[in-house]
């Protein structure tokens, strides 16, 4: 409880000062005002003007994030076992890592039109090679010792990848699907901002080409509605599935 | 009788340093053999020969009679515990009869029995990370004696245990042993140790190693692990290693 409220100290504190400093150091249409957007907010909501855009833009993020998510980790998984494919096929992966993949976004809509499946391509290209870097890293990083070990217990590739493998990169798995999160939600933005019918990004950009801050903070804090429910969900997973590593340092100490 | 594993002529290098020299001796069923030799004269080697990690250079190892290939279903006692970190003791323990197919009930049975055993009754749903450096190690003796192999690699097993843990384990795996009739392959640098616990101890020179000498260890069962001394016979068994020994310490 006492952590919950010292979490949202500073947050209060941020609007507050927000509040105060909007029409008194800067002018309103520059950077609105914390009551004006939760106002446009309850607005935007009760017309159902905002349903139809956060409805296609969540559609986005959650395939776009899952498809990034499982090619990922089975192609990370996959060269990470496979040492000689690595070594060939290494120097390319790190060229397309490069790529800015926002370069990609006016290619995408061309490739997979206007609607929801650019955006799905370009979030998902974005995940996928974060979540697929941690997860190579991860196996490759796999003590051989106790692969050797539980060889020598008889176990099939299958039993390794189950009892051995996944269980020990999943904390890099895991890292790579945590950052992913708001490189899911850049990917989806930048596509909608390219070109789309329907979306928070188009929202966005909307409010802001007809000099409505109040429309662009709403529509960021909706964005970051779903970048802190993910995050919360990915804690959870990592809560569940970490409980066997030792406390690190930067943890606070079990009470 | 075949044994159950020999080593034959067995010769190896990594890159231009020689290791192993014509190395010969075989395990029978149901024996206890000792290789002891100074420290980095090639033992490991000759484990990870055995389960067939590590292909000779020459020679031969086998197993039951047939040549080494492929990596072998063998129990193997670490020199660390390497317990799986992310798996409680009792999956740690269970993992072999899981691996096999062996029913959930079945197997939560025989690890709670093979817990009790060495003594970590109450602690199968701990993790490693929670478990005493002592405890792991029974933990991975465990995990190899649940599933009763006919064959078990043990790499220094008590290495890092104290004085107090380690003569217990010692009485533990000798009524064990004698118990399951599995043959034991130890390999130590402990000449107390190996009087104590083998029937065979097979001596190793500095690197590249040789068999300086096979002694025949043939003091009654059970010896006493706490007072080593006092065993009948077991002051000339330890006088006879030395001695053949003493030349690649000093």
């Amino acid at each position: 409880m006492t952590r919950l409220l010292l979490r949202l100290l500073p947050g209060v504190v941020l609007l507050a000062l927000w509040q105060y400093a909007s029409g008194r150091w800067v002018r309103p249409i520059y950077v609105s005002r914390p009551t004006d957007v939760a106002a446009r907010l309850y607005e935007m909501f009760a017309t159902h003007e905002i349903q139809p855009h956060l409805w296609v833009t969540f559609q986005e993020l959650v395939l776009g994030y899952a498809l990034g998510v499982g090619a990922g980790i089975l192609c990370g998984y996959a060269l990470g076992r496979a040492p000689r494919a690595a070594m060939i096929l290494e120097p390319y992966l790190m060229a397309f890592y490069g790529v800015p993949k926002i370069a990609l976004a006016p290619l995408f809509i061309i490739w997979f039109g206007i609607a929801i499946w650019s955006k799905v391509a370009l979030a998902g290209t974005m995940v996928f090679f974060l979540v697929f870097y941690s997860v190579y890293a991860g196996v490759r990083a796999v003590d051989r010792d106790m692969v050797d070990l539980a060889r020598v217990m008889g176990a099939t590739q299958g039993q390794l990848t189950r009892h051995v493998y996944l269980p020990a990169a999943s904390p890099a798995v895991l890292l790579g699907m945590r950052m992913a999160i708001p490189y899911s939600v850049i990917g989806v933005i930048a596509g909608e901002f390219t070109s789309s019918t329907r979306g928070l990004g188009l929202f966005i950009n909307n409010a802001s080409a007809t000099y409505d801050p109040a429309g662009v903070f709403a529509g960021i804090a909706l964005l970051l509605v779903f970048v802190l429910v993910a995050g919360a969900l990915a804690g959870l997973l990592e809560r569940r599935l970490l409980r066997w590593r030792p406390p690190l340092a930067g943890e606070p100490r079990e009470g | 009788m075949t044994a159950r594993l020999a080593f034959e002529h067995v010769t190896h290098g990594f890159g231009a340093t020689p290791v192993l020299d014509d190395i010969g001796f075989a395990l029978e069923p149901g024996r206890f053999t000792a290789v002891i030799g100074p420290s980095g004269c090639g033992k490991s080697t000759l484990l990870q020969m055995a389960t067939g990690l590590l292909k000779p250079g020459r020679g031969q190892v086998l197993r039951d009679g047939a040549p080494v290939r492929g990596v072998q279903d063998i129990g193997l006692v670490p020199q660390q515990a390497l317990l799986f970190p992310w798996k409680t003791l009792a999956e740690n323990v269970g993992l072999k009869l899981a691996l096999q197919g062996v029913a959930r009930a079945e197997r939560d049975r025989r690890v709670a029995g093979m817990l009790a055993e060495v003594g970590l009754a109450g602690f199968g749903g701990h993790y490693p990370r929670q478990l005493s450096g002592g405890m792991q190690k029974r933990g991975a003796i465990a995990r190899t004696l649940i599933y009763r192999p006919d064959l078990i690699l043990m790499d220094e097993p008590f290495g890092a245990l104290d004085a107090q843990t380690r003569m217990v384990m010692q009485r533990d795996l000798q009524a064990l042993v004698s118990r399951t009739g599995t043959a034991v392959l130890l390999v130590t640098h402990d000449i107390t140790e190996a009087v104590l616990l083998a029937d065979e101890v097979v001596v190793l020179s500095r690197r590249p190693a040789r068999v300086l000498t096979r002694h025949q260890v043939d003091l009654p069962r059970p010896r006493d692990p706490f007072e080593p001394f006092r065993n009948p016979g077991f002051d000339a068994a330890y006088a006879a290693i030395w001695s053949a020994f003493r030349s690649e310490v000093a």
